[in-house]
């Protein structure tokens, strides 16, 4: 069990503040302590035995791990890591939730995996080239099946092997770093080539173990396709389509131009205010910190409504999850829907 | 009084919303920008109003207890840092404006506001906040009128404190004045804004800020140099302001900030050269033109030039800026600590100075990136050592008392723009002798007869 921070990361941060416009909790609070610098300030003190390390608790759950403060940090802190450190110390017995034990038992066993998938209408298992395998995502494949299924119509040539565990990016999100680590490492070796993905925060934490060599988001992979898409109507007019960017595909792989490049071929592209601001579903933090994650959102669902757009595309399945129960809270008619599928609309 | 009296007290004057004491919050805010600095507070108060701030600091007069004003806690020169334990007054709380006068050009604002996003709101009626700290996404109007903040504009419109037409301010001891107002011209009585203005919160606490604004100019264009070190660069800045350009900017970069800065923003800029000048002015189309490229063409003719590029549009220009600005905490990106100075001199003495202070780093076996203002004299010589090696610590001590020494020597200062604090404080009075520094302890107890407000810094 992890008790000390890596001291080369904490040393890189000179706590010059440039972080605090980024970042969401600040936004909320206007609190020192609910900020990256604030929070890494808290981090020192436990490194120095100031502070007893279970105080971070609190701003360990706070934070989305949105990682909007690393592309505006000039000094290159890998807040990222840092958060999943804070978590690895403070996140253990009775202090991990209930909820997070419940989902790692579902991904880690063959029983959860097989529970995931069970009349899920996902991508039919078949072998095409040994060089690119598509991910299925553990929750996606349950909630978002027609996803992997657009992607596995779009592209003959994918792999879909039924042989594949999770790519450990919610152990290493919620206090179970090394763990996470190795779960990345396992689906390297069973999956051969480069590896396919629909979710910006998996494709993250793979690239970050594997090697981003290894691994495509599908945004990444699709715009190398060059292939002219055509627009899509509705209502003998192209349809008005904004994006909500992946928090971690964006901050952590730097991939945004790619999914706005697509979706201006397929409609009117619409940049909705903030749309690289964290949605608030940040992973498990819609379930854990249901309050929060409502506050986080609010402002985004009424510029959503404000814009009257046909679809909001998004690149990552827990973005999904989190627009489509909001808006749909607030009775907004626009659909969400994940970029491959409106790509693969687009194809018919 | 004991710190668990004090936040029952604060708590039953204020309520328990505007008061924190936890001690993550306390840890929180045990610091600022300036590194080697920290001390805990014994309470976080964060009041919404004036009459909450008044309330609170005649609370802390009538117990003297020291209370520190803080806005982003961005300063440079540990202004903010409860060295003295005490109150910490977070001021983010307060953090509207109040009005922006079109026809007046001024704006009114609470302290909490960034610089920023005055700036960007104002905009929109086609006028400016013209000071430009490099913090400025992220520092307060309060901090930037509590320390004078400067900027990449300095040259051509001066500083904070020229944009500062009316204070309403707390004193030490509680009671509220106003001071200016909303006009050019007002000369009742002293002039207790400009003595307010880089008080760096020991005479009073702001409440409301009046600011002037400047029409947005129509364009602005930007280009850079590469020269073959610092001082060449100085060199060609003095031609180009003895040519009569005075341009919006003329910053410069040594190799090392300019290794950093590409790391980070990855601009395509010469990293071979020894030194970068970015030069640039705003106003009308036509005679931005012909001041950029009369820069440009005294740049090329300066000894020991590289080469010149013009920026191809708004946003290159801006991408410049921007990477500019972030020089200090790129630098964090070399070592594990890094000691940012803020020596002015005047300008002709400038490449005799950054030799000396390129001799300093050579003698003491220290890495030192110069970045700064070179229109302004005003040098940023930024020590990047290991924390953790003992031999680097004592060099970059002895390398800093020789650097503050530096600008004395050519009749500059020992801080441009970053203020004063607690950082220092123990150089003030080679600067300003000994008569000005009694004097400046006389005024702070006018203003602050018990001695609480921030403490330790300016006046003490």
């Amino acid at each position: 069990m992890r008790e000390k921070f890596s001291q080369d990361k904490l040393d890189r941060c000179i706590s010059c503040g440039y972080c605090l416009p980024a970042c969401p909790t600040y936004k909320l609070t206007g609190n020192e302590e609910s900020s990256p610098r604030g929070r890494i300030t808290l981090m020192r003190a436990v490194q120095n035995d100031k502070l007893p390390a279970l105080d971070l608790l609190q701003e360990s759950s706070f934070c989305l791990g949105c990682r909007a403060c690393e592309p505006v940090c000039p000094a290159g802190v890998e807040y990222g890591v840092l958060l999943e450190e804070m978590r690895e110390i403070t996140w253990q017995g009775k202090n991990r939730p209930l909820i997070i034990r419940g989902l790692f038992f579902i991904v880690e066993t063959k029983i959860g995996m097989w529970a995931l998938g069970l009349l899920s209408p996902f991508a039919k298992r078949r072998e095409a080239s040994k060089d690119l395998h598509l991910m299925y995502g553990c929750f996606e494949r349950r909630l978002f099946p027609s996803v992997s299924r657009a992607v596995a119509k779009l592209a003959p040539e994918v792999s879909c092997s039924s042989d594949q565990g999770c790519c450990g990016a919610l152990h290493a999100h919620n206090g179970e770093l090394e763990k996470g680590k190795e779960m990345a490492k396992a689906l390297g070796e069973k999956l051969s080539g480069t590896i396919l993905t629909t979710a910006g925060g998996c494709a993250a934490h793979l690239a970050s173990v594997i090697g981003s060599e290894r691994v495509q988001e599908f945004s990444q992979w699709w715009v190398k396709r060059d292939i002219e898409l055509k627009p899509i109507k509705n209502a003998g007019r192209k349809i008005r389509v904004g994006l909500q960017d992946s928090c971690h595909l964006r901050n952590g792989m730097g991939v945004f131009a790619q999914p706005r490049n697509i979706l201006a071929q397929l409609g009117d592209y619409v940049e909705i205010p903030g749309a690289a601001d964290c949605c608030g579903a940040a992973g498990s933090y819609a379930l854990l910190q249901k309050k929060n994650s409502r506050k986080v959102v609010s402002q985004k669902i009424a510029d959503i409504e404000a814009l009257d757009l046909d679809y909001i595309a998004t690149v990552n399945p827990g973005c999904t999850r989190q627009l489509v129960t909001e808006l749909r809270r607030a009775r907004v008619k626009t659909k969400v829907i994940h970029l491959a599928e409106l790509v693969a609309i687009s194809q018919n | 009084m004991s710190a668990s009296d004090l936040v029952a007290k604060l708590t039953a004057l204020l309520g328990s919303d505007v008061v924190r004491s936890d001690a993550v919050s306390l840890q929180a805010y045990s610091r600022d920008a300036t590194p080697m600095f920290e001390g805990l507070p014994e309470v976080i108060v964060a009041p919404r109003n004036t009459l909450g701030v008044s309330k609170i600091v005649k609370f802390a007069h009538d117990t003297k207890t020291p209370i520190i004003a803080r806005g982003a806690g961005s300063n440079l020169c540990a202004a903010t840092v409860p060295l003295n334990g005490g109150i910490v007054m977070s001021m983010t709380n307060m953090n509207k404006v109040l009005e922006v006068s079109k026809s007046e050009m001024i704006a009114i604002v609470q302290p909490g506001v960034t610089n920023l996003d005055l700036d960007q709101l104002v905009e929109k009626e086609g006028l400016r906040f013209v000071p430009d700290p490099g913090s400025r996404n992220v520092s307060t109007i309060g901090g930037n009128v509590a320390t004078s903040a400067g900027g990449l504009r300095g040259l051509k419109y001066g500083t904070t404190r020229n944009y500062i037409l009316g204070l309403e301010a707390v004193l030490g001891t509680g009671e509220i004045i106003r001071t200016g107002g909303r006009l050019v011209k007002d000369v009742a009585g002293y002039d207790v804004t400009r003595l307010l203005v880089g008080s760096e919160g020991t005479l009073a606490v702001f409440t409301e800020i009046t600011v002037a604004l400047a029409p947005r100019p129509e364009a602005s264009k930007y280009g850079v140099a590469y020269f073959e070190d610092l001082a060449a660069a100085a060199e060609a800045v003095e031609k180009i302001i003895t040519s009569g350009i005075l341009p919006a900017t003329l910053e410069f970069l040594d190799n090392t900030c300019l290794v950093a800065v590409e790391d980070f923003a990855h601009l395509g800029l010469d990293t071979k050269a020894g030194a970068l000048l970015l030069f640039g002015d705003d106003g009308d189309l036509v005679s931005i033109e012909q001041s950029v490229s009369k820069m440009a063409e005294i740049a090329k003719a300066s000894q020991g030039c590289r080469g010149v590029t013009l920026a191809a549009d708004v946003a290159a220009a801006e991408a410049l800026l921007y990477a500019r600005r972030c020089s200090l905490p790129a630098l964090a990106r070399l070592s594990s600590l890094s000691i940012l100075e803020d020596i002015a001199v005047p300008r002709k003495s400038m490449a005799e100075v950054v030799n000396r202070i390129e001799a300093i780093g050579k003698k003491h076996g220290l890495r030192i990136g110069t970045f700064g203002h070179a229109g302004d004299g005003n040098l940023h010589p930024t020590i990047v050592l290991d924390k953790d090696d003992p031999r680097e610590v004592a060099a970059a001590e002895a390398a800093l008392a020789e650097i503050f020494a530096l600008p004395l020597e050519f009749g500059g200062t020992i801080t441009g723009e970053h203020g004063v604090g607690s950082a220092k404080l123990p150089y003030l009075e080679a600067k300003i002798g000994s008569v000005n520094m009694q004097l400046q302890r006389s005024i702070k107890k006018v203003f602050d007869p018990a001695g609480i407000l921030n403490p330790g810094r300016i006046g003490s």
